[in-house]
């Protein structure tokens, strides 16, 4: 509660003298509105205190730095001394959180070249993590077994809550505090309040025979929730879109499938939705192991009408996992049995064989199954793809201008093999996700989460 | 810039101090959330009309800690500086204790987020045969040998107490500072002052009619505000439980007195005092070559009648027969009586309002990745939660949280999830378990110590660079 006193006068009305637990600071008029109409501190600079020095009973050491971060939106390396989670409730007093995350978990500050294994967030109980999701900042929510752990976008508090699910296999965040999570064995798609641990809303899908329908996959644009359901007797499949600005109210059903017969193929359930938000498009992906090996489809959609823009059928070297970069216009793929990155340009699907191989095109015909299990996903400039316990990290070298003869030049991506000598293998990689300046990994039978960081000013 | 404010007014709603040589500047409301009876309230309402700060002189350092913690109500990084005990001395100075002591408290409970914090090390024979946190402000007193420490809310060693007796089994904190204690192998309900470690007083279990009765052990004790109950065995196997008065320690009653020849009839093992209402619960386990049996009886101590009873196996219609239980406890919360079974591992609750034949709803379990071990198997509950603990793996029942209002109580959703890592199991077989402030308190056979498991919201992460 600041507190009004008066000492001293200044005839520069552009600079505000605070005492803050009994010692001066001096600072302008501009860098205390920095920190917001909300609060505590722009109040100060609006309102004139009579002549006297207003008084703010704070910490006056915490308050040098957060100070320092109103100057110059950087934290000063003094704070080093200081541990984040009390910068972080001063901050939250003076109303200036949002500069703090800024300044420590900015998406911007991300640097997949520098990124290093710096953390681990240990899980309490003995589940292994199933799937993990971010939010743009950093907050971090982690599904092992039946409970799902939150941990903030600075890292240092958690929550775990209980779910019904016996074990969760799809989980999106909404916010720092919602999230959306789904099993492949349990009815509905639930939207979790995180912090009270309620079950905010169930979605349910149902088939022409009312029967339950279970969670394949979550994807959400920044209007829309998309949910993959299928059917309790797996005989039917669809995407719903929610209206994520309302209350999930439903607002369309796309590529609803019946399979009838042993049409198996044609029908498989979307297992990724990816938003790509250049295009406007939702891509979902699917595969089958069949008697014939692998085969799989990914799908682009529009979700204004509802059609499918294009399709990909994957019948050699289906993809085991598959993601679509928007800074790149393009989609990634692992083939299973190659184990090699492939791409495809965005801005030419629809030809005979999109698929550019980026390593050795002989193993496609092989069927080892080399690919199997890994995941790759994008994120800013780049594509991350893990193997094993490794992790390749794609990059493209942009050329100078080199066209061939049908207008597009053939791209160049290269690897590189992330992590220390020191880091190289360990358990299988389970799942990646992105947030803030941070890069989270799940592995096989390891009940914590590895935090890679590029390095920040201040932390 | 026109002078509103009276140049007086900062003196009454300011303070300054001047600690140790580095001054500090708060505001009265800050200095008086500590109480009225603190130093600081003390000196914040001395009248000092001069600007001089007030100066005290001790460490500016730790006081810092303890002005931030006024202002914000909680410790911040800098108390990891100091040790517990420090800042619980200099908060003492200042009259700030209690802001201190639940500052330090740990979060409310939750099994699915705890982990092992500390391990609580009495120095001689260190290996806790009976402990009680029941008084759940977070204190414990642990039995070990013939000892009994004390420890504290912040779990800060108070003080032992040496008993006559060589091995205290049974203890119970029967009023703040008087402890119950009883052993299986030496006769007698003894009273201790925990303060100057005096015996206050013995009860022995005589009946003139009947000379087999004498040198009775104790197996369990429970009490309530006016009464202690404790329940002795003779030689002979006779049992009964004593109703002792507290305020004469006299014996006002026996209650269930039994011959002790059968395995419906052997002494009880386990005593609780349901209060809400007025319930003694007793439970008595043996484990033989044909698996456990046991019973449970519950008695109404003003009339001593038996309310209820069930033994196992072979009461009720039990469909669960050969599978008897193998502990049971009381939620005191829910007031519900929960038993785990012995070959199976589930997990059955009895709601103590509406007892009948068979009373027992088993919780669902529907986590087929979770083994089920053999062995002992010990049951707890604690803030609505059930603590199992089999062989050295601890377990625990949580409810699943409905909908936002709440809606509807027919799909009450148990999930059992492990609170303890698989390394933890190797530790030793976990003998006891008892919930208070917040936290879990674990004795395992054979191990030294008693462990303590909280839940935190520090994510307590680990830096690998």
């Amino acid at each position: 509660m600041p507190l009004l006193g008066s000492n001293e006068k200044h005839s520069d009305s552009n600079v505000i003298t605070i005492d803050v637990g009994g010692q001066n600071f001096q600072t302008t008029k501009q860098t205390l509105s920095l920190a917001g109409p909300k609060s505590v501190l722009s109040n100060l600079s609006v309102s004139q205190f009579g002549g006297g020095v207003p008084f703010i009973d704070r910490d006056p050491e915490l308050f040098s730095i957060l100070l320092s971060l109103l100057r110059t939106g950087n934290l000063p390396s003094k704070a080093k001394a200081f541990d984040v989670q009390d910068l972080i409730f001063e901050a939250q007093f003076y109303g200036i959180e949002s500069l703090l995350v800024d300044s420590i978990s900015n998406p911007s500050q991300f640097d997949a070249f520098n990124l290093e294994k710096s953390l681990f967030l240990p899980l309490n109980g003995r589940d292994s993590p199933s799937t993990i999701t971010t939010t743009p900042y950093g907050s971090v929510h982690v599904a092992h077994g039946s409970k799902i752990t939150s941990f903030d976008w600075s890292l240092r508090r958690k929550s775990t809550i209980l779910t019904q699910f016996t074990a969760i296999d799809s989980l999106l965040a909404l916010s720092p505090s919602l999230a959306a999570a789904g099993a492949t064995d349990f009815s509905g798609l639930q939207i979790l309040d995180l912090e009270k641990g309620f079950v905010r809303e169930t979605l349910n899908w149902e088939n022409i025979t009312k029967s339950s329908s279970t969670v394949q996959a979550i994807g959400s644009s920044p209007e829309y929730l998309f949910t993959s359901f299928e059917s309790g007797r797996r005989n039917s499949n669809s995407i719903m879109v929610y209206d994520l600005q309302g209350s999930f109210r439903p607002v369309l059903e796309i590529d609803h499938n019946e399979i009838y017969g042993a049409e198996l193929d044609t029908a498989i359930p979307a297992t990724k939705l990816k938003w790509v938000s250049s295009f406007n498009f939702l891509m979902a992906s699917g595969s089958h192991g069949g008697p014939s090996g692998v085969v799989g489809s990914i799908k682009f959609w529009d979700v204004r009408s509802g059609n499918a823009v294009c399709e990909l059928k994957e019948k050699t070297d289906c993809f085991s996992d598959v993601t679509v970069s928007d800074n790149l216009s393009a989609i990634f793929k692992v083939g299973v049995n190659s184990g090699e990155v492939f791409y495809a340009d965005l801005r030419k699907l629809g030809g005979v064989n999109q698929w550019a191989c980026l390593g050795d095109e002989r193993k496609v015909g092989i069927a080892k199954k080399e690919g199997a299990g890994c995941k790759i996903e994008s994120h800013g400039n780049q594509v991350f793809c893990s193997k094993k316990g490794d992790l390749e990290l794609w990059s493209e070298v942009l050329m100078g201008s080199k066209s061939s003869e049908d207008g597009f030049e053939e791209r160049i991506f290269r690897k590189n093999l992330m992590g220390r000598a020191k880091d190289a293998g360990g358990c299988k990689i389970t799942d990646l996700s992105f947030g803030g300046n941070k890069m989270f990994v799940t592995r096989k039978d390891q009940q914590f989460v590895e935090v890679w960081q590029s390095s920040t000013r201040g932390f | 810039m026109e002078n509103r404010i009276d140049n007086s007014t900062p003196s009454f709603d300011r303070i300054k101090l001047n600690v140790g040589g580095k001054l500090f500047e708060t505001t009265l409301s800050t200095v008086q959330s500590s109480g009225p009876d603190s130093l600081l309230s003390a000196l914040s309402t001395r009248s000092t009309h001069s600007s001089d700060p007030i100066f005290i002189d001790r460490d500016p350092d730790i006081f810092s800690v303890l002005l931030s913690l006024l202002r914000t109500n909680r410790l911040p990084s800098s108390s990891l500086k100091f040790s517990k005990q420090e800042l619980l001395d200099e908060a003492a100075y200042y009259g700030v204790e209690s802001n201190l002591k639940s500052a330090l408290l740990p979060p409310s409970l939750n099994g699915l987020d705890a982990s092992l914090v500390s391990t609580l090390h009495p120095s001689v024979e260190g290996f806790p045969t009976d402990f009680t946190a029941e008084t759940d402000d977070g204190s414990v007193l642990i039995a070990h040998g013939g000892q009994i420490s004390c420890y504290d809310s912040n779990l800060i060693h108070v003080g032992s107490v040496r008993t006559h007796l060589e091995n205290v089994t049974s203890v119970r904190r029967v009023w703040s500072n008087i402890a119950t204690v009883g052993s299986n192998s030496s006769a007698g309900v003894h009273f201790y002052d925990l303060g100057s470690g005096r015996n206050v007083g013995s009860v022995h279990w005589t009946d003139p009619s009947d000379p087999r009765i004498y040198r009775a052990r104790v197996h369990a004790i429970a009490h309530e505000p006016s009464s202690v109950f404790a329940s002795c065995e003779c030689q002979h196997r006779e049992n009964c439980i004593l109703h002792i008065d507290k305020s004469t320690l006299q014996i006002s009653s026996e209650i269930g007195r039994q011959s002790g020849n059968s395995a419906k009839t052997v002494v009880i093992g386990k005593l609780t005092y349901l209060s809400e209402m007025h319930m003694l619960i007793g439970s008595s386990t043996s484990a033989g070559a044909f698996g456990y049996s046991g019973y449970m009886r519950i008695w109404d101590p003003r009339s001593r009648n038996v309310v209820w009873e069930t033994s196992e196996p072979g009461s009720g219609r039990s469909s669960r027969f050969g599978d008897s239980f193998a502990d049971a406890d009381v939620d005191t919360d829910q007031c519900a009586l929960l038993k785990v079974c012995s070959k199976s591992g589930d997990v059955a609750m009895a709601d103590l309002r509406n007892l009948g034949d068979d009373p027992w709803v088993y919780y669902q379990d529907n986590n087929l990745g979770q083994r089920n071990p053999g062995g002992s198997k010990v049951i707890h509950c604690y803030k609505k939660q059930v603590f199992v603990g089999k062989e050295g793996g601890l377990e625990v029942w949580s409810r699943v949280e409905e909908r936002e209002n709440g809606g509807g109580c027919d799909g009450l959703v148990y999930r059992r999830n492990f609170v303890d890592k698989a390394e933890n199991t190797e530790k030793g077989i976990i003998r006891k378990m008892e919930g208070g402030g917040n936290r879990l308190f674990v004795s395992r056979e054979d191990v030294e110590g008693l462990e303590v498991w909280e839940s935190s919201y520090s994510s307590n992460v680990v830096h690998v660079l």
